[in-house]
């Protein structure tokens, strides 16, 4: 971060994280509608302080990797391999692409706790229909967003 | 669980047969009930599914076009509610839809405590009683329905196959199952009926290759006004096929499935990818055809968008279902009195929340009787009990499908001289294949399928073997593996380690070349009727309002099991066509073939040392099966059932063999034929009047 820069809020943090783990651009995040939503849902779920310790390690990462220029080497070591995150990595993936939180690994729970929120759920109607899935799969989501008559008899978007 | 005591297959002979084989004009022809007073309605319905709305639309508009026409005040007493009749409350079940965390065909209609429903996540190791059905096995039987205004089309799929001509002769030709007692070419102007008059197919007889000599002859129309020179036209153009169809027509266009028969003898099929008829809204293919789109929002649906979840809900309703006639219905013939210069009308009543109970009857054992009533409880879900009523009418018409039929018709001791009632029940064994292509091909996109291979459907090859259709599916391995969820746990990992194994862009990518590969396969196996396979009714079983649950027994015969080999060994050859014969296992991907059996599942099935899966296909058949002789057979080719005459029995459960279509337009078709005999004997009760 440079001099005098505003320290970048936990949202920031949490959508920075979101973009690195999803592959999937800010724009195309914000596009969801969802960081909001998930962001709240990961608060609720895992608890504001373990979530304030997340956004630590994870900002300090991400402005390593920055500074590195390419890859996602200080992110792994400290957030995705750190036995302290590495189950929340996996279910907000999980959360991106599909729209639904998957309860946190028995190993978390026993070392952290667990919160009444942390069952299987779909997050929201929204949320279903924004899993990056679809839009990974060059498709759309089933039951919405619909294409347009024929369009699946066209090649698909993916193809290069 | 224990056994319930079994009636024979053998039904008892009556000690006095009542001339069953005499069917005539009801036995009340004024239409006064026993006891000489007026009935409440003219005719009333069970059941609120595609089998009512055909026949009472069609007893509407036959009756009025009648000299002298007559009008019928009718009642639809419909065991679900009614919430999809307007359009944001449908709106309602496509978002219940998208946040159920598993997504089978019921997720989107909740289940009433009042009127329960099956549904496939109750489907355990037998005998089980976990769900709405009591299934005592040896096998679950695998298939659900919807229990709420508009039935089981509400989450149907909507394919639209005829039934080929020797299907209704299966005794006949191939020593099998029984002769149906109409021909393929009596149905004919009904199928047309059902295919432009109710629910609106989409298809061209061009693209229709089906193991017959003629299939234009086949298709062809009597009706020359309209058809020119008799040759067949859908009323909209066929859904386009999708990519994957044709990626697949590409690779398999030189195969030559070869399968050895117990004799050694080779039987060839030429695979042909085939274009379904389907219930879904395309282009009309005549400026006069109407297009019907959603119920109360006449202008979405009326073409198919692609939403791709036409299982379990189409959020556009582009696909039929049955609300959109009984819709039409009650908007045309409303329910409140004629207004001053209104012409003479119709009126139809739907009352929802309101399960029949019972069939009362005057009917012995052994002897003719008439149905004198029947009894229902409308319930309201606020606290407030259920109310009992009983409703009388001149005619009375069951259509609650198949096995909801069965189980009131049991329950009530009634039509059931035969004794099979509740016999015969069939369903389309499906044995999944599944595979992962070399190339994109797009999946995920578009309706459940559009194209299939008509080649297995028909041959010599019967004598030994059931026949299959093979449908190909567009939505990759949604079905056999939960994927595209399953596919995200398999790269992101986590398990016990926690952690992820695969995140940001490369699983962005991966996916990206993994999941438009997936296809899938369903060997849709025919069934024969077997008298063994049955519903019955156990006292010590019944739902909140006290009705009597299902009872299943079933089992697939070694007929059906037959064809599990040849199923397989099917796939194994078009597998080989694809370029993925080797055989691969999740979490790995790559190109190949994915299909496997596991023992424990509850749908396992063994055959000659070798375990398959079978799913049901929800095509719930044959339990009120039609016939000429009234000691065998349950219903009489109008569905009025033999034994009490101002009864019909009326849906896929009349339906004595199956064949390899799906059933629902079928049924259509029999159920136009019952609303046309329906209205011609309303017209000559009014003539004696
Ligand atoms: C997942 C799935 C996919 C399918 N796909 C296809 C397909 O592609 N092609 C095809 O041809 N068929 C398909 N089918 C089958 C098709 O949906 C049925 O054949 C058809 O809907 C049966 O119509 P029905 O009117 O006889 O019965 P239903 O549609 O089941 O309607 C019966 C009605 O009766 C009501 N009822 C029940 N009991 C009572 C009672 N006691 N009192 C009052 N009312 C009662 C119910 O609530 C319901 O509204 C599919 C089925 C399923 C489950
Ligand atoms: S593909 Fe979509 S629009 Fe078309 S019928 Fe199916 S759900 Fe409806």
């Amino acid at each position: 971060m440079s001099e005098g820069a505003q320290p970048p809020t936990p949202k920031q943090i949490f959508t920075d994280l979101s973009v690195r783990l999803t592959g999937f651009d800010r724009a195309e995040l914000a596009g969801t509608g969802m960081i909001d939503t998930y962001y709240d849902t990961l608060l609720r779920i895992i608890g504001e302080r373990e979530a304030g310790q997340l956004f630590r390690y994870a900002a300090e990462a991400l402005a390593d990797d920055r500074r590195v220029g390419s890859g996602d080497a200080a992110l792994e070591q400290k957030v995705i391999e750190n036995p302290r995150f590495a189950a929340v990595v996996v279910s907000l993936i999980k959360l991106w692409y599909l729209g639904s939180w998957y309860p946190l690994a028995g190993d978390y729970r026993d070392d952290n706790g667990s919160t009444a929120d942390d069952v299987e759920h779909v997050v929201s109607a929204q949320g279903y229909r924004e899993g990056l899935v679809w839009t990974a799969a060059g498709a759309h989501p089933m039951g919405a967003k619909p294409p347009g008559f024929g369009s699946w008899a066209e090649p698909p978007t993916l193809i290069s | 669980m224990s056994d319930t005591p079994d009636t024979p297959d053998t039904p008892d002979t009556p000690d006095t047969p009542d001339t069953p084989d005499t069917p005539g004009i009801p036995e009340l022809p004024d239409g006064t009930t026993v006891d000489g007073q007026s009935p409440d309605y003219d005719i009333v319905f069970v059941g609120g599914g595609i089998a009512t709305a055909t026949v009472a639309k069609t007893v509407v508009e036959k009756a009025a076009a009648q000299t002298p026409p007559v009008y019928p005040r009718i009642l639809i007493l419909e065991a679900g509610r009614a919430t999809a009749m307007s359009a944001d409350k449908y709106d309602t079940y496509v978002e219940a839809y998208q946040e159920a965390p598993i997504k089978v065909p019921n997720s989107p209609y909740p289940a009433s405590r009042s009127a329960p429903q099956p549904d496939v996540l109750d489907i355990a190791e037998v005998p089980s009683d976990k769900g709405y059905f009591v299934q005592k096995g040896p096998m679950p039987f695998g298939s659900d329905y919807a229990r709420s205004l508009g039935g089981t089309t509400l989450h149907w799929l909507g394919t639209c196959l005829r039934m080929l001509p020797n299907d209704f002769q299966m005794r006949t030709k191939y020593g099998r199952g029984v002769d149906w007692p109409l021909e393929y070419t009596d149905l004919k102007p009904y199928y047309e009926r059902a295919e432009w008059d109710i629910i609106g197919v989409s298809a061209n007889v061009e693209h229709q290759y089906y193991p017959i000599k003629n299939v234009e002859k086949y298709f062809e129309s009597a009706d020359e006004k309209k058809m020119r020179k008799g040759r067949y036209l859908f009323p909209m153009e066929e859904i386009p096929s999708s990519y994957l169809d044709d990626y697949m027509a590409k690779l398999c266009a030189d195969l030559t499935v070869e399968l050895k028969d117990d004799d050694n003898k080779t039987h060839t099929f030429p695979v042909r990818v085939t274009n379904t008829p389907v219930a879904r809204n395309s282009t009309p293919t005549k400026p006069d055809y109407q297009v019907v789109g959603a119920v109360g929002n006449a202008d979405r649906g009326t073409r198919c968008e692609g939403n791709s979840s036409c299982i379990p809900i189409c959020p556009a309703q582009a696909k039929y279902n049955a609300l959109k006639t009984l819709y039409d219905l009650i908007v045309k013939y409303p329910d409140r009195p004629l207004k001053k210069g209104e012409k003479p009308r119709a009126v139809v009543t739907v009352r929802s929340q309101s399960v029949v109970m019972s069939v009362e009857h005057t009917q012995e054992k052994g002897k003719k009787g008439t149905v004198t009533g029947l009894t229902y409880k409308t319930y309201y879900e606020d606290g407030t009990p259920a109310v009992p009523h009983t409703v009388t009418a001149g005619t009375y018409v069951l259509a609650a499908n198949a096995i909801e039929n069965a189980t009131l018709l049991l329950a009530s001791e009634a039509a059931n001289n035969s004794g099979q009632v509740g016999r015969n029940l069939m369903d389309h064994p499906l044995l999944l294949t599944w595979g992962l292509l070399e190339d994109n091909a797009g999946a995920y996109r578009g309706p459940g399928s559009t194209s299939g291979i008509a080649a297995f459907r028909d041959g010599e090859f019967r004598k030994e073997r059931t026949a299959f259709r093979v449908e190909i599916g567009n939505w990759g391995w949604n079905f056999p593996e939960n994927a595209p969820y399953d596919t995200v746990h398999d790269l992101v990992g986590g398990g016990t380690d926690g952690q992820a194994r695969m995140w940001g862009k490369e699983l962005r990518d991966t996916l990206g070349a993994i999941l438009p590969r997936q296809f899938r396969i369903a060997w849709e196996l025919e069934q024969d009727p077997e008298a063994t396979n049955r519903v019955t009714v156990d006292d010590r079983y019944r739902d909140r309002l006290g009705k009597n649950r299902p009872v299943i027994q079933y089992d697939l015969s070694d007929y059906v099991k037959s064809a599990l080999p040849w199923a397989a060994e099917a796939s194994r050859q078009l597998f080989a066509a694809l370029g993925i014969a080797n055989p691969v296992r999740r979490p790995v991907y790559e190109p190949g073939d994915y299909t496997h059996y596991d023992a424990d599942d509850a749908a396992a099935v063994e055959h000659d040392g070798v375990t398959y899966w079978v799913r049901g296909a929800g095509h719930v058949v044959g339990t009120h099966r039609m016939g000429d002789d009234p000691w065998n057979s349950v219903v009489d080719t109008h569905q009025r059932s033999h034994d009490l005459p101002n009864l019909y029995v009326v849906g896929c459960g009349s339906m004595p063999t199956l064949g390899t279509s799906n059933p629902t337009l079928t049924m259509t078709a029999l159920a136009i034929r019952t609303g046309d005999h329906i209205a011609e004997n309303l017209s000559r009760k009014a003539d004696q009047k």
